[in-house]
């Protein structure tokens, strides 16, 4: 009985094949061609942020003379209804403006969700601006706005809040018997999410499948592994806490300065809430210290609105460090199994992942995070002809789970890639060989990634693929074949690997749009949705823009997410930036080049046809004649007979997304005698197609190593019994320090990907899903036991070498 | 009450409640470059000098620092004449976001005045007060040997990093130059 419907899929370079793809000729330049992308452009705001002249939202308060301090008061209980709140004593404070809590009249009671993400958005709508149904230790309550922050802090400490308590459940499994407290009642969401059934707290339930799982089981050939996993929390640990001025402006615009990544969403969202046209909401992003999926949340924006419309005076809100930990957001939890059907001789036929994931207080990303667990990883798979992936969302009373860098692949590429490798040791077979022989590869067509749609128009053509090039040079730099062991008869080392893939946007929800306007100088002017948050996205957009143009990136100013001044953009998320956001700049700047040619050709009285443009002219490619773009400009802006200021448009949108590729590789020690673990060496090699602006690039990886490495050994959120937080601060919480960090080393390994501008792929997420699985394989290697949850501690390193004694 | 300072060059007199933090202090006078990053000592976004050594201004109280020298990150150097920790941070793409920078900056600083030539291992050290998030550290590390070296070329080392061919003294509160006080809040982006 085989029960397999699903073809093997086939490389298909040939000419016909559905690797055609219809890439603009310009798109393929060799790397000495594309001198503005691969030479090492200075970060455009690199001199302001190292004298200290960048400007953060915290930073405009002294353009208000009349600003107002915000402080949120936050629910102490775990689940219970507000019942009163007394703010006499607040409110008779000197230098308090307001105190606003849920009854107050421009509070509006709407519910809506705060994550950011396309309309209607993929997650339920279960919140309100303050909650009288508290639902977790921080859900805010009331809020004061003051002549400074110490008084709105005091103000804030005199509120007096009364409960009608309710018991709280904080774990998975229990919240969902029939008997567990209910979080929400049916009339306390709206747009609620498939599968949903909030008498069980389950806010979604999905599942997908290619071929025929249970028979591919059920096949007397096959051997049935199958493995448990278990992630945290782990905080954003955002640099910059979650800021914003909310003011009204002599135009009567409702203005938002916020350290936002979505600019777009969070105005129409704001409108949504407080019932006012969107055309009226200003959102503008000024310089952010850095978001990882936090700030794709609208968290405080409509608190500090209310707050605004109360006192009547532009209102900051920032939030502590503290809150950022326990009263924000945070990655989801989960626990996860992972089953796959292996034949004698070594061939996966199944595989079957089920994910639960820990949703929180409220359904902000739940649904969507938790279906990346699979989408991401289990394509790295294609051969394997059967595969399932079910999961279930659920919701307990601990602080929310929402967007964080990775969304949801860390979690899935700890339990794929933890469990093949488990797999192949199983077989006595190298673990490399068989994850690569299994892996996916150019031209395979990734439909795993669209396993919980029905719409396979999505399915991705793989166009191109490093994985096997990123192996092979990780395999050499981490010194694979070659670990030496140490001389003490305690210490063990030993080498993992994991392989890793994201994808560029996602595919079909995307919109990104940019504006260029050519100054008669011949430099340009370029208005871009696009959203950067510390990545370098700026610079990056000017140099796709250079390069289409033949100028200087230095000759193109950067205007980026202000909502009343820049095009549409989603935002940025799922590493689209470069993907989405960069291709509408490139039509932005090919739409102005066109322009650029018809003036050239007036002044060189050539055919367009003839001319190109380089280094900051029209120059005809039959005589050698040129003009600069400076002349274009003046003669175009000032002509005699005709006039124009050149400008471009460009958008994109598609339903592509390709993965970038990587490996993760780890190297470590382990001491027998006491489990302490010791990272030797961090290897990852990354295929972001081409690479556009390769320090930045490789900025990315090292930063998502950062995170990664975190996740693996050291980050995690504490509660008490009452789901009060213990985690409050940076010395409770273990973000790796510069002495935490072993030896990194970046590999970029470049393909060339046709449907991504000049070949480039995103890579912002991708290297965090390696070092939980690459860590947990090295560590078996080195002593033979398996760490099966995060982070890995030297405990649980002991503990498990324990029990292997026992069994043995 | 009020207490006087040099900062960055310029004497300065501060009204302040006792209870003040000079990170609170230095922000509302305009000098917005130290960072809040935790408000508890813990991350080195707000590090400052004072009279030569780092220091959280996030948790010092501002009456320790009357009568005392303050640099901060404004008063290094501009965007046209980089010091040349500031310089190194750049050439090496050792920044991201940058909210972590000028603290990392005024700690490397006041480690290579120390110590003009770390080791690798003691430029790690130095900096484990100072948090980032965006970059892993690599670059930065990078960056701080990389200005070990630079300073070494200049032979800045010999003044303690206070060159004055950087012109720190020059830009005093309300002079025109570009990184004054009073300019800052007002430029976007
Ligand atoms: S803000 Fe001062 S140490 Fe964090
Ligand atoms: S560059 Fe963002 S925190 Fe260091």
């Amino acid at each position: 009985m085989e029960g397999v419907e699903r073809d093997e899929p086939q490389a298909a370079d040939a000419e016909g094949s559905p690797m055609e793809w219809d890439e603009p000729a310009n798109n393929r330049k060799s790397r000495d061609e594309r001198v503005n992308l691969t030479t090492d452009v200075e970060k455009d705001d690199a001199r302001k942020i190292v004298t200290g002249e960048a400007h953060y939202t915290a930073d405009y308060s002294r353009r208000f003379p009349d600003l107002a301090h915000g402080t949120v008061v936050r629910s102490e209980v775990a689940h219970g209804f507000v019942t009163d709140i007394d703010a006499s004593d607040a409110e008779a404070m000197d230098g308090v403006y307001a105190v606003v809590t849920p009854w107050d009249d421009v509070v509006p009671d709407t519910l809506y969700s705060s994550s950011g993400q396309s309309y209607p958005e993929p997650s339920p709508w279960d919140m309100r601006v303050l909650r009288r149904h508290v639902r977790f230790v921080g859900d805010p309550i009331a809020a004061v706005a003051a002549e400074t922050s110490e008084i709105a802090d005091r103000a804030a400490r005199a509120i007096d809040v009364e409960y009608d308590e309710r018991e709280a459940v904080f774990d998975v499994g229990a919240a969902t018997e029939p008997d567990a407290p209910r979080l929400f009642a049916d009339d306390e969401v709206e747009n609620a999410q498939s599968g949903a059934d909030y008498g069980r707290n389950l806010e979604s339930h999905f599942e997908g499948e290619i071929g025929d799982v249970d028979a591919a089981f059920d096949r007397n050939d096959v051997r049935v592994h199958e493995t448990e996993w278990e992630t945290p929390y782990q905080s954003h640990c955002v640099p910059e806490p979650h800021t914003t001025i909310a003011y009204t402006d002599e135009d009567d615009r409702h203005t938002f300065i916020t350290a936002t990544q979505v600019p777009n969403h969070t105005r129409r969202q704001l409108a949504h809430v407080f019932d006012v046209p969107i055309r009226d909401v200003r959102v503008e992003k000024p310089r952010v210290g850095a978001g990882f999926g936090s700030k794709q949340e609208m968290a405080i924006e409509p608190i500090a609105f209310a707050l605004h419309l109360a006192a009547d005076r532009p209102v900051k809100l920032e939030m502590t460090r503290r809150e950022e930990f326990y009263a924000l957001r945070s990655r989801h939890p989960m626990d996860l199994t992972m089953r796959s059907a292996v034949t004698e001789d070594g061939t996966i036929v199944a595989m079957d992942l089920y994910a639960r994931s820990n949703a929180g207080a409220y359904g902000t990303h739940g649904m969507t995070v938790a279906s990346n667990v699979g989408t991401k990883a289990l394509p790295l798979y294609p051969r394997v002809p059967n595969i399932r992936f079910e999961g279930d969302v659920v919701h307990t009373n601990l602080p929310m789970g929402a967007a964080m860098r990775g969304y949801g692949a860390p979690q899935g590429h700890f339990a794929v890639e933890a469990h093949v490798d488990e797999v192949a040791r199983d077989l006595g077979v190298d673990p490399v060989e068989f994850k690569r022989r299994h892996a996916i590869r150019k031209g395979d067509l990734d439909d795993v990634s669209t396993i919980l749609k029905d719409d396979d128009r999505f399915a991705r053509r793989i166009r191109s693929c490093g994985l096997d090039e990123c192996i092979e040079r990780g395999m050499d730099a981490i010194g694979w074949d070659d670990v030496e062991q140490p001389d003490e008869e305690h210490l063990h080392r030993g080498v993992g690997m994991a392989m890793c893939a994201q994808g560029s946007g996602v595919a079909g929800k995307e919109l990104g749009a940019a504006k260029l306007a050519m100054n008669e100088d011949g430099s340009f002017h370029l208005h871009v949705g696009g959203v950067d948050t510390g990545t370098g996205n700026d610079t990056m957009f000017t140099q796709i823009a250079a390069e289409v143009l033949g100028c200087r990136p230095a000759d193109i100013v950067v205007t980026s997410s202000d909502t009343d001044i820049t095009p549409f953009d989603y935002g940025s998320y799922a590493s689209s930036t470069t993907y989405i956001s960069g291709t509408a700049v490139k039509k932005a700047a090919e739409d102005a080049k066109e322009r650029i040619l018809y003036w050239g050709s007036k002044l060189l009285e050539e055919p367009e046809a003839h001319l190109e443009t380089e280094d900051g002219e029209v120059y005809s490619e039959e005589t050698g004649a040129s003009v600069d773009l400076e002349e274009v400009g003046y003669e175009a802006t000032y002509g005699h007979d005709e006039r124009e200021q050149i400008m471009g448009d460009g958008h994109h949108s598609t339903d592509e997304s390709p993965p970038p590729f990587g490996a993760q590789f780890v190297d470590v020690t382990v001491d027998e005698e006491t489990g302490e673990f010791e990272l030797d060496k961090l290897v990852y090699a990354a295929d972001c197609g081409v690479a556009i602006n390769p320090p930045l690039a490789e900025g990315q990886v090292e930063g998502g190593q950062h995170m990664s490495l975190e996740y693996a050994t050291s980050g995690d959120l504490e509660f008490d019994d009452e789901g009060a937080p213990q985690t409050t601060g940076f010395r409770q919480y273990g973000m790796p320090r510069t002495t935490d960090h072993p030896p990194m080393e970046t590999l970029l390994v470049e393909t060339h990907e046709p449907t991504g501008p000049f070949g480039a792929k995103s890579i912002g997420e991708l290297p965090t899903n390696g070092i939980p699985p690459a860590l947990s394989n090295a560590i078996r290697d080195a002593v033979g036991v398996r760490l099966t949850s995060l982070p890995i501690t030297p405990e649980d390193v002991k503990a498990a070498i324990e029990r292997r004694g026992e069994r043995t | 009450m009020h207490i006087d300072c040099t900062i960055n060059g310029n004497e300065r007199t501060f009204e302040v409640s006792k209870t003040d933090l000079l990170l609170d202090v230095l922000r509302r006078d305009g000098y917005t470059g130290a960072k809040r990053g935790c408000d508890t000592g813990a991350c080195g976004m707000c590090a400052v000098q004072i009279d030569g050594e780092p220091a959280m201004s996030c948790v010092t109280p501002v009456v320790k620092v009357d009568g005392a020298t303050i640099e901060t990150i404004e008063g290094l150097g501009t965007q046209d004449d980089l010091h040349p920790v500031q310089q190194a941070f750049v050439d090496n793409s050792a920044l991201q976001c940058g909210f972590c920078i000028p603290g990392m900056i005024m700690r490397s600083k006041a480690l290579l005045e120390e110590n003009p030539s770390p080791s690798e291992a003691e430029v790690r050290e130095a900096l484990s007060d100072n948090l980032c998030r965006c970059t892993g550290y690599k670059k930065i590390v990078e960056a701080v040997l990389d200005a070990s070296e630079r300073m070494a070329d200049r032979g800045v080392a010999a003044d303690g990093g206070r060159s004055s061919d950087r012109g720190d003294d020059c830009r005093c509160a309300g002079a025109t130059g570009k990184t004054g006080p009073d300019s800052r809040g007002e430029t976007r982006r």
